[in-house]
């Protein structure tokens, strides 16, 4: 490959396998996390702020189960998906019943609440600081299950045609993230086309109009409010996965927003528009990281946040639906 | 029914029924109640000592959450923008106060007045370029919250840009402490606490007496209406803002000076704490916001002695949930309805 | 109307009951220091088209939001079908087949109209998440049905071509129809109309007339309106009930109303009328209904 170069920068990341499976992991990841949102925000109107939270205890529950309490994966992980929906639930029998704004405050202060525990309660994350790492002394992986199976994809299925060696490591797990968001999309948007979806629908726009028509608008956003929540967990079995060892940072608030940036982008009321966004943002969010800037790393990654920001202010000042979003289905609040 | 029926009826209600209604009257009382037996069972525990210091902390906490508050509070309670940038703003004016005292070198209390005065412009600014454009095309909630999450964004990241990201200090004495009855406070915090009460006390008695605040308190209980009386919103909104963020400027400068150092995250994290003041004081409530501010601190650095420092920060959110639950219109705020 | 549709409608229709299907005693709302309601007390025979008069502020509106469950009384006694309803929630009141439209039309605009309509219609087992996927051919066999339904409705009401557009592309008198259509799908026993004449040509005034009295005749549904409209009131209501400064002042057949004498001293008189909060000063509350 000869040396490409934009301005001085070398672009050769660009034509890198890996950097693209890399940016699709991640878009993935967050994919799956934003369907949440849209389900939230896009077709119930609640605004749920506390996405990283939910991540954080698919992550962390997950992660426990297999590697200290030893329960095979295949059954953790639906364990974890019902953990994280009971703490979906009960944070939204409180949150939901709260005006927008209210909601928002209340959903990122429960998301910081089990940040911080699990940032401080060692006797059950383990670790320090509330790192959790997917192995463990006794010889218990977390991905062990996982990486059999990737080993298995990749015998068979990648080096055949060739996509073998280590640019390739990630390609299985590329491979299902991306299966299972594409299902979730789909699944989610036949949901909200049928009676269950109407009346989340009416219940975005005028939860007084679906009372008066006899439907339970509070019963209703809990549910979506679980859904979300769940989604966030499946979010995190694969940020484990894919990093080998997560801390509690990569629970911060900020990643909600982020994902707030990539449901703007892809368009409010839109599941393919998730897809879509979360790959752009994603591919110029990491292809500004590897541009290799010359600037010094902290303040690199401030240039690539200020951008997020300006994006997020642009889009809802001038083109509030995003790319694929439906402007007749927009319920921007009021 | 007639209304001794009525009262009849309602003697009967339960006990429990019945302190709910007294709380929903008298919040304020039954509040401090809880406090005073809250701090009492912490001195009885714990020593007057100990209690008597973290309450020293909480004030100097409190005093500068409550300057910040104030301006949250003010902005939602007129233009009903939750504006999740105010924390970045007290970062701001930290930064330039910062830049004025270290970089400039000049002496610290002008240091703070530019502080102020910048930020209070940044306010403006922003209200010119964004919050008045988009109240003119009935922005929706969605649309204005994202907005102001962007604009936290790009303001702490480009600080971060210019100033990097690691700790900073303030050119001044911030270990020097003065010792009292056995409790020591911080000489600066002290001073900050005594900045933070002039001002607090300035505000109020602005709002309470000045058109001006007599305009912005009219506003903030009902703006369409208000703007019937012939009151001149446009101009009381751009006062909004310089009060807002000129009080947000300071209150950043005071929470370096109490804690000794910032980075560009310091007045982000704080922006949930300052939620919560507001919350509890009554969300538009610039009194409560005052209140709300103390009562944070002081809880934040009591539940210090019964859990470890680590989870201070929780404590607050914890704060911030309850009352969302249970009486989300604040100690202060009325039950508003259609 | 097809059978099936005819069938469900009579299948929830029940014959028996207390006469007055609809019992208000005694209530009592106030709001801070204003009292919105203070003593309404009337009672709707079954099958009855009955008039909600007053002049603004009276507080009919604030009766219809405590009726329907969306405020909370002070005190009073509200009783539907001889069960007691006061203090429920409107979701489950309207469930018990009592109907009511908005002051300001709430028209779903993000939805399209059909889907305004088919969200109406009671017992569908697709609106359960567990329905959804266990009674698969239940729900599109009930879809289909209220599908049906839903065309056949719209067609009285000459929306049928727009079925598929979102109802926010409606005009106002449009809209206005639309959300008496739909609340004709959620098949009610009684429809409690809040100003169901505003804004609406007099041609289309008229089909709507004539749909409440034909709902009412062949079905037996109650009526209630609100309505400024003393034309239609006269013309069209069996009973009158006039309200003024949140009290129920007098009650009676339209001719013994016309010429009562408290009821022009309320609407000239006036002054001091209980201010019910208009829709300017409208905010959203901070807490909406729990469950």
């Amino acid at each position: 490959m000869a040396d490409s170069l934009l301005l001085g920068i070398s672009t050769d990341f660009l034509t890198a396998w890996n950097f693209w499976i890399g940016v699709g992991i991640l878009a993935g990841i967050y994919g799956i996390f934003t369907l949440g949102l849209q389900l939230n925000v896009g077709f119930t109107g609640i605004f749920n702020f506390g996405q990283a939270g939910f991540m954080a205890i698919g992550a962390y529950s997950a992660v426990v189960l297999v590697v200290d309490v030893g329960i095979p994966f295949f059954l953790a992980l639906p364990l974890s998906m019902a953990i994280t929906m009971l703490v979906g639930f009960l944070i939204g029998l409180p949150a939901v019943r709260l005006r927008a704004d209210y909601l928002a405050i209340a959903t990122i202060a429960f998301s910081e609440v089990i940040r911080i525990t699990v940032q401080n309660a060692r006797g059950l994350t383990g670790g320090n600081q509330g790192t959790i790492s997917v192995e463990l002394e006794n010889d218990r992986f977390f991905s062990e299950t996982w990486d059999d199976i990737s080993n298995w994809m990749s015998t068979n299925l990648f080096d055949p045609i060739g996509l073998t060696g280590t640019d390739f490591i990630n390609l299985p797990l590329l491979v299902v993230i991306w299966l299972s968001l594409v299902v979730l999309a789909f699944v989610l948007a036949r949901v909200v086309r049928s009676p269950w979806g109407r009346v989340l629908r009416a219940v975005r726009e005028d939860e007084d109009a679906a009372r008066a028509l006899g439907k339970n608008a509070f019963s209703y956003k809990l549910q979506s409010l679980a859904i979300a929540a769940g989604l966030g967990g499946i979010a995190g079995w694969f940020l484990v996965l894919a990093q080998g060892s997560v801390s509690q940072e990569a629970f911060e608030p900020i990643f909600t927003f982020t994902g707030y940036a990539v449901l703007v982008i892809g368009g409010l009321a839109s599941f393919p528009g998730v897809l879509f966004g979360s790959f752009i943002f994603w591919a110029v969010y990491e292809g500004l990281r590897a541009l290799e800037l010359p600037l010094a790393s902290d303040k690199d990654a401030a240039l690539r946040f200020v951008l997020v920001g300006l994006v997020l202010i642009l889009l809802m000042a001038f083109r509030p639906q995003g790319v694929m979003g439906k402007k007749e289905e927009m319920v921007l609040g009021d | 029914m007639e209304a001794s029926s009525v009262a009849v009826e309602m003697s009967q209600r339960s006990v429990l029924a019945r302190f709910r209604a007294y709380a929903g009257a008298y919040p304020a009382r039954v509040f401090l109640a809880v406090m005073g037996i809250f701090a009492a069972w912490l001195v009885i525990k714990y020593g007057l000592h100990d209690f008597g210091q973290r309450t020293v902390n909480g004030v100097v906490t409190g005093s500068y959450l409550a300057l910040g508050a104030i301006g949250l509070t003010l902005v939602y309670g007129i233009l009903r923008l939750t504006n999740f940038a105010h924390g970045d703003m007290l970062t701001l004016g930290a930064y330039i106060a910062l830049l004025f005292n270290v970089t400039v070198g000049v002496p610290f209390a002008v240091a703070v007045a530019a502080a102020t005065l910048l930020t209070a412009a940044f306010g403006v600014f922003t209200e010119l370029v964004m919050w008045r454009p988009m109240r003119r095309r009935k922005a929706g909630i969605l649309q204005l919250v994202l907005m102001t999450i962007g604009l936290a964004f790009v303001i702490r990241n480009v600080i971060q840009m210019i100033a990097g990201a690691g700790q900073k200090r303030l050119d001044v004495n911030t270990t020097e402490t003065i010792d009292f009855i056995g409790l020591s406070i911080g000489r600066f915090q002290l001073i900050v606490v005594i900045i933070a009460f002039i001002v607090l006390v300035g505000v109020a008695l602005m709002l309470r007496y000045t058109s001006l605040g007599r305009q912005m308190r009219a506003l903030a209980d009902n703006f369409d209406l208000a703007e019937t009386t012939g009151i001149n919103t446009e101009r009381v909104v751009i006062y909004t803002w310089i009060l807002s963020a000129g009080l947000a400027g300071l209150a950043g400068v005071m929470v370096v000076g109490s804690i000794g150092s910032l980075n560009p995250n310091t007045g982000f994290t704080l922006l949930l704490p300052l939620f919560a003041a507001v919350v509890l004081g009554g969300i538009g409530n610039a009194f409560g916001a005052l209140a709300g501010g103390l009562v944070i601190g002081l809880t934040q650095e009591w539940s210090t002695l019964p859990i470890e420092p680590q989870w201070k920060t929780a404590v607050s959110f914890l704060v911030l949930v309850a009352v969302l639950i249970f009486r989300p219109q604040g100690i202060f705020g009325k039950e508003r309805t259609l | 109307m097809t059978d099936a549709a005819a069938a469900s409608v009579a299948a929830t229709a029940p014959e028996s009951g207390p006469e007055e299907i609809l019992e208000v005693k005694s209530v009592y709302k106030h709001f801070g220091g204003i009292r919105a309601v203070n003593g309404a007390s009337f009672s709707v025979p079954r099958g009855s088209i009955t008039a909600l008069i007053g002049p603004n502020g009276a507080g009919k509106t604030t009766l219809f939001n405590i009726i329907t469950g969306f405020y909370k009384g002070d005190a009073g006694e509200i009783r539907y079908e001889g069960r007691s309803i006061f203090g429920v929630r409107p979701y489950r009141i309207a469930d018990h087949g009592m109907v009511r439209t908005f002051q300001i039309t709430k028209a779903l605009a993000a939805m399209p109209v059909i889907d305004n309509m088919m969200l109406a219609a009671p017992q569908q087992p697709g609106e359960n998440l567990v329905g959804l996927i266990t009674r698969r051919r239940a729900n599109s066999r009930r879809e289909a049905e209220v599908s049906e339904h839903a065309i056949e409705l719209l067609e009285r009401f000459n929306l049928a071509a727009k079925k598929d557009d979102y109802a926010g592309t409606l005009s106002g008198g449009q809209r206005k129809l639309l959300e008496l259509a739909r609340a004709l799908m959620a098949q009610p026993r009684t429809l409690l109309l809040d100003e169901p004449m505003a804004g609406i040509n007099p041609t289309l005034g008229r089909r709507l007339l004539d749909h409440m009295h034909d709902l009412r005749d062949n079905q037996g549904v109650t009526f209630v309106f609100i309505e400024h409209d003393m034309d239609v009131v006269m013309k069209h209501s069996d009973e009158v009930v006039v309200m003024a400064q949140g009290e129920t002042i007098v009650k009676g057949p339209p001719e013994v109303i016309r010429s009562d004498q408290r009821v022009i001293d309320a609407y000239l008189g006036g002054g001091g009328s209980r201010d019910e909060p208009g829709p300017e000063a409208r905010r959203a509350p901070d807490v909406e209904e729990g469950p």
